[in-house]
């Protein structure tokens, strides 16, 4: 593409410094754009852990993410800091996130089956009815109601429940305690120890339980590994299931939150969708993974990441030289609104085609659990603007700016 | 230059030029053919590039091997015998790619 798509609208000076503080979301797409046009990459120095490269371009973004030069291993086996802007829970650098092939490739490979389009495919219209009733729950109890605990949560965790083996009547027990990892929940320190205390012990006891009589359902595909040299302890498939856990409903029940506010607040939008739910509804998805953060607050700040890398060695990126050792991430709010892959990157536009997003990464470690996010979010909403094409903001939803992934724990809304 | 001639599930076809190295996903993700999505840039862990390559054109890949046929249970549209993950199919000069398009991809 020509690199005349760098260039901004109107001729005032762009300030390209990065990090920068809270801007108008459509001021911080042109620092994007600016930025990006730039240079690829800036080296900046996080709260924690030190120097890291942040990459702004997508096209970079790709190759980085494409390269197994570029590993984590440093960071699983406490060599060094993750340089970010909080500190990474001991739990989390044991995960597949934290590891490199040829031991990743392998974990990768037996969580996949359980989680691939095929299966989630399966998973779809029992994601249909549960929304169907929820919000059947929802209607009989009355306006207004807060949308996050009644359904952006309920959702992914009754799916999780569904994916993981979780039998219809320990469900309920499984909500309250999965729903006590998040920070929705606001719950004393105690609380939720004893809460994932009794979440460990009750999936290790399933766990033992799928060994002998195996399901159709991840932890049974986990427990029974097919070839000897796959084959996990317990406390590898707890550890599994626990990221599933914590990794997986958080984000798209804040994603879910983020469609719902996109939507109400671009009427346009929303009526293109409710023209054809079913067809739109899968762009429309891709358009909120990449925009929708930016639909839902009305100042936005420039600085973020997914996980770093190391580099193992010297690597030219974009004629940028990352050297041995360096650490390095992809800053997706910018690979997701620079100019090259998005010349109109700060229009949320539901029928977006060539979406090129990096919301859940990409490579080796994009996000396993991306086809059920995406399932459950086309889901979410196709039914929830379906049955209340009437819904209404009852008030400022509130976010929790305290946690890392700032969820929205308020979401008042009427029908 | 090699061509890949990829046809949607509706019939319709596109015809796109390649380059030799490059594979039938990247070759479609780069210029926007509708429903091969590629979301893990070909490392073999994603199963969102299934096509389903022509029956004269299997002469001139080699069979998929143990981590794609792996991957091929995995996919959202059913699995056939003509099944492949296009992103393992690297193209080569003077051979033309023809292959299909499942219904859906993720
Ligand atoms: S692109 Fe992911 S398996 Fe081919």
């Amino acid at each position: 593409m020509s690199s005349t798509n760098f260039q901004t609208t109107t001729t005032e000076p762009v300030d390209t410094s990065y990090p920068f503080g809270p801007v108008t979301p459509n001021e911080a797409v042109r620092r994007y754009v600016a930025i990006a046009a730039d240079r690829p990459m800036t080296k900046m120095t996080m709260p924690i852990g030190g120097d890291v490269w942040v990459i702004h371009r997508n096209a970079a973004a790709r190759q980085m993410l494409g390269d197994p030069r570029f590993v984590r291993e440093p960071f699983r086996t406490g060599k060094r800091a993750v340089p970010y802007f909080v500190e990474f829970p001991d739990f989390l650098k044991g995960t597949l996130q934290f590891e490199d092939p040829p031991h990743h490739t392998q974990l990768r490979k037996l969580v996949q089956k359980s989680i691939s389009p095929k299966r989630v495919r399966a998973m779809r219209e029992s994601a249909v009815a549960y929304a169907h009733q929820l919000i059947d729950d929802m209607v009989a109890k009355g306006s207004p109601t807060n949308l996050v605990p009644e359904y952006a949560v309920a959702l992914p965790i009754q799916m999780l429940a569904n994916l993981i083996g979780v039998p219809p009547a320990d469900r309920p027990k499984f909500q309250k305690w999965s729903a006590a990892t998040l920070a929705v929940a606001n719950m004393p320190e105690e609380e939720l120890l004893q809460n994932m205390t009794e979440l460990a012990g009750y999936l290790t006891a399933l766990i033992d339980e799928r060994r002998k009589q195996p399901r159709e359902d991840l932890l049974s595909d986990l427990a029974n590994a097919p070839h000897k040299d796959e084959s996990l302890s317990d406390g590898e498939i707890l550890t599994i299931a626990m990221l599933l856990i914590t990794a997986g409903f958080d984000n798209t029940a804040n994603f879910i939150c983020a469609g719902v506010l996109s939507l109400l607040k671009n009427p346009d939008q929303l009526a293109v969708f409710l023209e054809d739910v079913d067809g739109v509804a899968p762009t429309a998805v891709e358009e909120i993974l990449r925009h929708g953060r930016m639909c839902m607050y009305d100042k936005a700040s420039g600085g973020g990441g997914l996980v770093p890398f190391v580099a193992t060695e010297d690597v030219e990126i974009d004629g940028q030289l990352v050297a041995r050792g360096d650490a390095i991430l992809v800053d997706p709010a910018s690979v997701n609104h620079e100019g090259r892959a998005y010349p109109d990157g700060d229009r949320f536009d539901v029928r977006r085609s060539d979406n090129p997003h990096m919301t859940l990464s990409y490579g080796l470690h994009h996000c396993l659990g991306a086809p059920l996010a995406r399932m459950e979010m086309q889901v979410a909403l196709s039914v929830l603007f379906t049955r209340l094409p009437g819904l209404t903001l009852e008030g400022d939803p509130v976010m929790d700016m305290n946690n890392l992934t700032t969820p929205i724990v308020d979401l008042p809304v009427s029908w | 230059m090699p061509k890949v001639f990829y046809v949607q599930p509706d019939g319709s076809e596109r015809v796109v030029d390649g380059a030799a190295g490059d594979s039938v996903m990247s070759t479609a993700v780069r210029n926007g053919v509708r429903g091969i999505v590629g979301q893990c840039g070909g490392s073999l862990s994603c199963a969102t590039c299934h096509v389903y390559l022509a029956a004269d054109d299997r002469q001139y890949f080699d069979g998929p091997g143990e981590d794609e046929d792996e991957m091929l249970d995995c996919t959202a549209s059913d699995r056939e015998d003509t099944s492949r993950l296009s992103c393992q199919l690297v193209l080569r000069e003077g051979v033309d790619v023809h292959v299909t398009v499942p219904d859906e991809q993720t």
